[in-house]
């Protein structure tokens, strides 16, 4: 099986990898879209005050 | 002259600092003028296998945003390192950890419950947490491997520069690049794109005698524009933290949120920022003290906002 | 199984606590040998950085001591000391410190009893929590650690 690897995915905010599988024929036989980047927002503002949320979560993406 | 080769890569970041980049506006042509970009992964199409291949030390110039949240994000730090003459921490999270870094208060296994098995807007019925590899036939995957904390770029490789800011200014950037082409490189090591003075000395506000009686959040009250911040009772970092950045914050009635750092010669922003509210605080009766400190919401995530990987103690303990 | 010694850190002013110290080993009283004292002028002159730096580098607890309220020889230097250290024991329990590790007490020159005992307290209060070891525990497992 021959594999395709696009990594990074580039041009846009934020990390991404895809990964392609190709048959014996040389057509698709699995796509995985990976996401290998966690930064945790979601955890990381409980307990801040309610002002600081929108100047912390604007730093999820800055483009 | 051969042109500069010029990479830019951004590790656990926002993209704020590319953005940042391009807000040197037509200086940007500038940029391209003298320098080859090799490596950027939000606006050129070049790919990690391009980078190992690129002989050690032969790109010029690379600015490393964000910092190290992930096994992927160090190992980019340190194939930047081999393959860079000169690596530039650029803004807060390389130099410091940055907004990130705010989750060194919080554990690994907390964060990822959180995102992956308790958000309201997960579905994951199975439970499953990222795995550092997965199998599937004979086929085999790797993600990254999240680590315990966040890290700043330094604790990982020799850095050669650091320049902070949640972003920098294009002003300091465009100031980076003209040295950088200039070839009057400063010592290594030096933080740049920065004044050595405080932002109070840059804020052009009336300071009188610091006193404060009681801390307000900002709906609380509508500040005048004349008279400094923090004696109006607004928690305001600008006494320590380091100017350059213009006051912009300032100038937009906000008070200073410390993103370029500690001012030179202070170990920890936000301890040396205790010391700064303890003793401007006007109450001598220690449970009166206590009262205006209690005021304060979340004191921790406010005074290591930006400089939680480079403060002593790293992050929360995480028992 | 050895008994946990903990390494204590005290910051102790000139003109109280550590006469305060003195007076405690001119007269022979006994304490935990576990402290060591730093002297400075005033508690006033304690940054919260020593205490956060202290803890990063191994002393498992710390120990503020100074004038008692109003006795302080620059008049307000200890008041200083007190309205940090509320504020700085808020920011330590976020770095999941135990509020036990770290303690502000106002010894005088004449309190040596006093003195002792708080050593003698103290060292029993850090013993029972344990090792601190701040930097081996943040980030502790991960592979950039064994790099």
């Amino acid at each position: 099986m021959k594999r395709v690897t696009i990594d990074p995915i580039t041009r846009l905010e934020g990390h991404g990898k895809i990964e392609i599988f190709l048959n014996d024929d040389g057509s698709v036989e699995d796509v995985y879209f990976q996401i290998p980047e966690l930064r945790g927002f979601e955890k990381f503002v409980e307990g801040r005050p309610i002002e600081e949320v929108p100047r912390i979560v604007t730093r999820i993406c800055g483009v | 002259m051969r042109k500069l080769r010029l990479a830019s890569y951004w590790a656990s970041a926002c993209g704020g600092c590319d953005v940042a980049i391009l807000d040197t506006n037509e200086h940007i042509l500038d940029i391209a003028a003298v320098a080859d970009i090799v490596f950027w992964p939000v606006a050129v199409d070049f790919k990690y296998s391009d980078v190992e291949a690129y002989d050690d030390r032969s790109i010029d110039v690379c600015l490393f945003h964000g910092a190290v949240r992930n096994s992927e994000n160090e190992h980019l730090a340190r194939l930047l390192r081999q393959k860079s003459e000169v690596l530039v921490a650029f803004g807060s999270c390389a130099v410091s950890g940055g907004i990130p870094a705010l989750a060194n208060f919080k554990r690994r296994e907390d964060i990822l419950n959180r995102v992956y098995r308790e958000s309201p807007s997960t579905e994951n019925p199975e439970s499953v947490l990222p795995q550092p590899h997965f199998t599937a036939g004979d086929i085999t995957l790797d993600l990254p491997d999240f680590y315990r904390r966040v890290y700043a770029l330094d604790d990982i490789v020799p850095v050669d520069y650091y320049l902070p800011g949640c972003p920098p200014t294009p002003e300091r950037i465009w100031e980076v690049f003209e040295v950088i082409v200039s070839g009057q490189l400063p010592p290594a090591g030096s933080t740049v794109g920065v004044a050595d003075h405080s932002l109070c000395h840059e804020c052009s506000r009336v300071k009188k005698e610091k006193k404060v009686k009681t801390f307000y959040r900002p709906h609380e009250i509508i500040p005048d524009r004349e008279n400094c911040l923090l004696e109006q009772g607004l928690i305001c970092l600008g006494p320590v933290t380091r100017g350059g950045c213009g006051a912009r914050c300032i100038a937009a009635n906000m008070a200073c949120r410390g993103c370029y750092g500690p001012m030179p010669g202070i170990i920890d922003q936000g301890a040396k920022f205790i010391s700064t509210l303890g003793s401007i605080i006007d109450e001598d009766r220690v449970e009166d003290a206590g009262a205006v400190i209690d005021r304060i919401v979340d004191p921790a995530g406010t005074f290591f906002r930006f400089s939680m990987a480079k403060s002593l103690l790293k992050g929360a303990r995480q028992p | 199984m050895d008994v946990f010694e903990p390494k204590i850190i005290g910051f102790l002013c000139n003109w109280c606590s550590y006469a305060g110290a003195d007076l405690a080993g001119v007269s022979r009283l006994q304490y935990p040998p576990n402290f060591r004292a730093i002297r400075l002028m005033c508690t006033g002159r304690i940054d919260p950085t020593f205490v956060f730096k202290a803890l990063a580098e191994g002393a498992d607890g710390v120990l503020i001591a100074g004038c008692h309220p109003g006795d302080c020889h620059y008049t307000e230097g200890n008041l200083n000391a007190a309205r940090r250290y509320h504020l700085m024991m808020k920011v330590l329990e976020d770095f999941g410190v135990e509020r036990g590790r770290v303690r502000l007490e106002w010894i005088s020159a004449a309190e040596g009893p006093l003195f002792a005992k708080v050593i003698r307290d103290f060292t029993e209060i850090v013993r029972a929590l344990g090792p601190f070891n701040q930097a081996a525990e943040s980030g502790a497992g991960d592979t950039v650690c064994a790099s």
